[in-house]
Order: C-alpha cells, then sequence, then structure tokens
C-alpha cells in the first residue's frame, strides 16, 4: 500500500500494519516523544498499537520539543 | 518499574539522547544553535517532523531535560521552562488571551502579579476582575463570554489565603473556563494540581525548586484537562495540533516570540535543585509549625498567620490541598510598622531580603518594599498591612531560628 508519511508517499509492503508497527518500520527517531496525526488526527498513545493504516493514508510524526509529547 | 515516587522519577528521569560520554548529569548545553547534516533535516526539524533542537532561545537539551523532568513527576501534556515566575504568567496571559478579554482573579495576589494585570496587560486591553475566589459562586456571577481564564495563587502571598481549589475549578468547568493557578508556595511535591482540576499550572521555579534561591526560573504545565476548543484565540491551533494547541502555540509563537527563555546554565542549576526539593520542602515546612506554634503562645505576637494552624480559616482546605506541607510562609502582626522595623533590625541570624524558599530563612516588611508602589487604600484592598512581617522559612535548625527571633521580640517588647 501507499501512504503519505510527513507529506512524502512511500511504499509499504507490510499488511496488517499498526501505528505502532509503522513507529518501528519507518525507524521513527525518539518514538517514545513522538506525537502521531492520521489524515489530520491525534492517536491517542495508548491507541498506537490498535490503530491500523491503509492504502492513501497520511500519516504524520510530529514532535513538540522540549517537555511536550 | 512502574509507580516510582517523585525523588526517584527526578533522580531517574532518562535522558532523550544517550549522552556520547555518559554523563550521569544533563550537561549544560550553552550553545545557541544545532548544526543539520541536509537542508531536508532542517526543513523538517522547523516543521515539528524531527526531534532536534535549532535555536536555544526555542529549545536547548539542559533546558528541555529540565522541562521532562517535571513532566515526568506531574504527569503533563506539556512542559516550558521560561527565564522567570512573571514570564511564565505574562507567556500564560499572551497566549490565551488578547484585546477585549478578560481574567478573573484577586486582589490577593503577589505585588508584581497584579501590577502586571492591573498595569502592564491593562494597557493592552485585558481586563482584571477581582473577586473573592474562596467563594466560587460569587466569582462565577463575573463569567461572561470574553473571560479566558480565572487566574490564582494556591497559597497567596503574603495573605496566606487558600482558595478550594476543587471547588472553583468545578465552578470553572461549568462554564468552560480554564483554572490556571500559580503553585509556586506548593510546587509539585506538595500539590498535585492536576487532581485538584487546575488546567495550566505556573512556578516562580526561582523559590523551591531551584534548590534555594541559586538562579532566576519559570515553569509552565499544561496539565491537558483543558479543550481548547473552547478558547477562540487557540482555534486555529486545535485544528492542526489537537489537544497540543496550547504548548504549540507557546513554543512555536508567544515563548519563541517573546524570547524569555531559561539559560542552559539556569536549567541546570534548576535541575540540580528538583534532585532534592522533596528533602528541603519537609525540612522547611517542619521549622515553619515550630515557629508559628512559637510565636502562637500568648503575649508573643499581635497575631499569627500560616494556613497549617489549626486557628487558621484555611486549615482544613490546605490540609485537603497540601497534606502536612502547607508551604514555609508565615505572617506575623506587631504593634505597628517602627516595631516591625525594630524586631527586623534586631535579628542576628534571619536574613532581611526579599525572596521565598531559600535554604536560608528571610524576613521581610511587605508594606513597605514588594507593596510599596501602591497607596494605603490598595494594599487595604490588598490585605496589606503596616504590622504585618513575612518570614520565609529556611531548613537551618529550628532551634537555632527560635532563638533569634525570641531574643529580638524581647528588644522589641
Amino acid at each position: 500500500m501507499k501512504i503519505k508519511i510527513n507529506g512524502r508517499e512511500q511504499e509499504v509492503s507490510v499488511t496488517d500494519l499498526s501505528i505502532a508497527g509503522l513507529l518501528k518500520i519507518a525507524k521513527v527517531e525518539s518514538a517514545e516523544m513522538v506525537s502521531v496525526q492520521l489524515n489530520g488526527c491525534f492517536v491517542d498513545k495508548a491507541d498506537t498499537d490498535k490503530t491500523f493504516v491503509k492504502d492513501s493514508d497520511e500519516v504524520d510524526f510530529l514532535y513538540f520539543m522540549g517537555g511536550g509529547v | 518499574m512502574k509507580n516510582l515516587n517523585f525523588i526517584t522519577k527526578i533522580l531517574h528521569t532518562k535522558f532523550l539522547k544517550e549522552d556520547p560520554h555518559g554523563s550521569l548529569h544533563m550537561p549544560v548545553y550553552d550553545n545557541v544553535t544545532f548544526e543539520f547534516k541536509t537542508a531536508e533535516d532542517l526543513e523538517l526539524a522547523f516543521a515539528g517532523k524531527k526531534p532536534a533542537h535549532m535555536y536555544s532561545r526555542i529549545s536547548n537539551p539542559t533546558v528541555e531535560h529540565f522541562e521532562q523532568r517535571i513532566r515526568a513527576v506531574t504527569d503533563a501534556r506539556g512542559v516550558i521552562a521560561l527565564s522567570s515566575g512573571m514570564a511564565a504568567i505574562s507567556n500564560t496571559i499572551l497566549t490565551i488571551a488578547k484585546t477585549g478579554d478578560n481574567i478573573i482573579t484577586s486582589k490577593h495576589l503577589f505585588g508584581n502579579t497584579y501590577s502586571l494585570f492591573e498595569q502592564t496587560l491593562k494597557d493592552w486591553g485585558l481586563e482584571a476582575r477581582y473577586a473573592d475566589l474562596t467563594n466560587a459562586k460569587e466569582t462565577l456571577k463575573l463569567i461572561d463570554e470574553r473571560t479566558r481564564a480565572i487566574f490564582l495563587e494556591t497559597i497567596t502571598n503574603p495573605q496566606l489565603e487558600v482558595v478550594d481549589i476543587q471547588a472553583l475549578s468545578e465552578a470553572a468547568k461549568s462554564k468552560g473556563v480554564l483554572v490556571i493557578a500559580d503553585t509556586t508556595m506548593t510546587p509539585p511535591y506538595v500539590f498535585s494540581a492536576k487532581e485538584f482540576g487546575v488546567d495550566i499550572e505556573v512556578i516562580s521555579s526561582t523559590k523551591w525548586i531551584s534548590g534555594g534561591a541559586t538562579s532566576i526560573g519559570g515553569v509552565i504545565i499544561d496539565h491537558g484537562l483543558y479543550d481548547w476548543n473552547r478558547n477562540p484565540k487557540l482555534k486555529r491551533d486545535v485544528v492542526k495540533y489537537g489537544p497540543f494547541a496550547f504548548i504549540n502555540r507557546l513554543r512555536r509563537e508567544v515563548y519563541r516570540n517573546i524570547g524569555a527563555c531559561m539559560s542552559p546554565h539556569n536549567a541546570y542549576l534548576q535541575s540540580l535543585g528538583l534532585e532534592t526539593l522533596p528533602l528541603r520542602v519537609e525540612a522547611s515546612c517542619a521549622n515553619t509549625f515550630k515557629i508559628a506554634e512559637f510565636l502562637n503562645k500568648p503575649g508573643q505576637v499581635k497575631s499569627v498567620n500560616h494556613p497549617g494552624l489549626k486557628d487558621s480559616p484555611y486549615y482544613e482546605t490546605a490540609r485537603r490541598q497540601f497534606a502536612d506541607k502547607p508551604g514555609a510562609v508565615l505572617t506575623f502582626d506587631l504593634g505597628s510598622k517602627e516595631q516591625c522595623f525594630k524586631f527586623m533590625n534586631g535579628l542576628k541570624l534571619i536574613r532581611k531580603a526579599t525572596n521565598l524558599h531559600d535554604n536560608r530563612t528571610l524576613i521581610l516588611h511587605p508594606a513597605s518594599t514588594i507593596f510599596c508602589e501602591y497607596d494605603d487604600e490598595t494594599k487595604l484592598q490588598m490585605g496589606i498591612k503596616d504590622t504585618m512581617i513575612r518570614l520565609s522559612v529556611g531548613i537551618e535548625d529550628s532551634g537555632d531560628l527560635i532563638a533569634d527571633i525570641e531574643q529580638s521580640l524581647g528588644r522589641v517588647r
């Protein structure tokens, strides 16, 4: 499937990919500090393993540096 | 391990990035700027899509570690460290309000905070409405569609008034109004602001947190309780940043543009201060009780004010909110201003200085110092009397402090 990560389209071969899984395969830096937006909506930290991405989704990894996650 | 206690969490807050030399303390990154390998990385960092520091006025590793330590013990959504407690208050208000808006507060406030509301921000069109915040019902009557916050001090300085914060925050929430609490006198470890419904906590970390007046600093804590959709100024931020609307607007606009950042060196000192905060709070509070009990004996002084005394009107509320740590400041009254000055001048150990929560015990005559800019009528409304002395109790031996007070009182009587 094709998904947009931080505005760049990328091909992902994994199926049933959760946000938690995407954080790993995309090798997201300081993953414990990142806030994830899926199609413009924030994903609660507690829900990253039960929220799944699908074809054409847009995912943004955001950092509020300095004490904000 | 889970559910670590305050001091353990502070001491073992992990660095976000491993130190290349294995330093146990976060080093002082006393630099201005940070280099990127590629232009693309720089672009991502500016867009907030790469975890990186760009410029120390906006964020810095040493300052960030101090912020992270506070976040670890408050379970906050976000924490920002600033150059002073007054910067924490002004940056917060400038983020949530604009010309024509109002905030509700009390005249029983730290003098500089009152001056900020009544002079500095008033000139920019912000109205401060004054209420008796101990009366939630009356306070609610002042709220209208332009009210952006209720601002309170957990223990007012130097009136030592204690608001029922849960009652006030529940009342504020019924109207969708933000609650900002200045917790300088009861910082995290003493008071769990989030549990009592405080949305934004502001602290002068110069006081207790800094480790005994080592440096000037301030902190803003967003506890993540408020729905920022309720604030018209932050609506566009909510669309883009959801629950991070306030902290992002602050970091990327108000804090960045005002420039009141904490210096890395101060962050280092304040981070060290946090490590011993519980020990110093316990020592100062215990000393305060002993001195208050001594002064409260018949014939010592005209009256003693401390929320930890059973005859204080705020005893029950203080007990509920701060347990056995209702601050380390007390005030007492003598017969006149002249008697106050004579008493202060007769002290051999206690220092005459304006600050709170130094490791040393400090004494001040509020009416002639931190409230000197106000006329008698305003002082009266603010609860400031010419006969009042403020004592900020340190961590010295309580017997030595009481002996000093006793010998100087003997000269006044």
